[in-house]
């Protein structure tokens, strides 16, 4: 693995879905399966689909309930989710300011002198 | 590490700023200030009658100048403790109810572990405040700071600290410090508090604060509060 942040990005997290999921459930605790599909803006199969990678790589567990008669399918992050998703928005950040350094870096000399 | 070409969506400005907005959006989803506003608004307005018709408790102090007596109410002693713990339950439960309606989690256990110690560290003090009465009744003195420091009003003030880190809520902080204002600085107008018509004008105003800023989080909430389809 070199030194660029980008190594130091998961496939798993890196995904918008993927990782909306990792946050919402991270800030909830315990997240329900409707919440994550309204606000992530996705289709049931699709979210379906993300979520199965996600409890695949152990990152989240996934607990099928009821509420009255209504079925409820609860996600909750693992230890690893957490760590997952700490990493990501690290790595996120580092890849970031790397870029705006080399931006700025580069800023004067692309300027020229006005 | 990856072979597939990237997306718009990946993107880390993208995807960062993303995950900023949904994070304050369940955050927001959480938030239900007005209830405990409103609890313990009517929980002051209630003190105020239980502390006028309940029982008192007289502890005098002899000292050099003569025999210092302070009376204490019932409702410093028994309903506030009392109050105080069933706020924290019916918050706590409330909390759980409606985000789990909402279908979205909250984290209600520090707030309720932080609420029963602020109500047991309040019993002790006023118990030792039973049995140690303050010297000198003013209002402006340290002891009467003391004495406000250790009041109800300070362990609701409290608690809405609690929930201002529990809900990351700016709004929330700046009624919780107006409130401890109100409760810390005495309103008497110059007259001494035990006067009839001023001995209930801290609770009052107390509650007065707590009603408002319901009404206004309520208000403010509201929009948010959309219908599930």
């Amino acid at each position: 693995m070199t030194g660029h942040p980008a190594n130091g990005l998961d496939d798993t997290v890196h995904q918008r879905v993927r990782l909306g999921i990792l946050t919402i459930t991270h800030e909830a605790g315990q997240v329900e399966f409707g919440y994550l599909r309204s606000n992530l803006e996705v289709t049931a199969g699709n979210l379906s689909q993300h979520l199965g990678v996600l409890e695949g790589a152990g990152l989240v567990t996934i607990e099928k309930g009821y509420a009255g008669r209504r079925a409820r399918t609860w996600i909750s992050l693992t230890k690893a989710g957490h760590t997952a998703l700490a990493n990501e928005i690290a790595q996120l950040k580092l890849l970031i300011s790397q870029v705006e350094t080399t931006e700025q870096g580069s800023g004067p000399a692309a300027a020229g002198d006005g | 590490m990856t072979t597939e070409a990237a997306r718009p969506g990946d993107d880390p400005h993208r995807l960062l700023s993303n995950a900023r907005q949904l994070a304050r959006r369940v955050r927001k989803d959480q938030r239900a200030t007005w209830f405990p506003l409103l609890v313990f608004a009517a929980l002051t307005f209630l003190a105020i009658p239980v502390r006028r018709y309940s029982g008192h408790h007289l502890t005098c102090r002899s000292l050099p100048e003569g025999p210092v007596c302070v009376a204490y109410t019932n409702a410093d002693l028994v309903y506030w403790p009392i109050a105080l713990v069933l706020a924290y339950v019916a918050i706590a439960t409330f909390y759980i109810r409606r985000s789990r309606a909402r279908g979205v989690g909250t984290r209600t256990r520090p707030y309720a572990i932080a609420g029963v110690v602020i109500a047991a560290a309040l019993s002790a003090v006023a118990f030792w405040e039973f049995r140690h009465p303050p010297l000198g009744p003013g209002p402006f003195n340290v002891q009467g700071l003391t004495y406000r420091l250790a009041s109800p009003g300070t362990a609701i003030g409290l608690a809405l600290l609690v929930l201002v880190w529990a809900e990351r809520n700016r709004a929330l902080l700046v009624l919780a410090v107006a409130y401890l204002a109100v409760v810390l600085v005495p309103i008497t107008f110059g007259r001494q508090q035990v006067d009839p018509p001023w001995y209930d004008l801290p609770a009052v105003s107390q509650g007065t604060v707590l009603l408002l800023g319901a009404i206004a989080f309520a208000l403010a909430q509201r929009p948010l509060r959309s219908p599930s389809p």
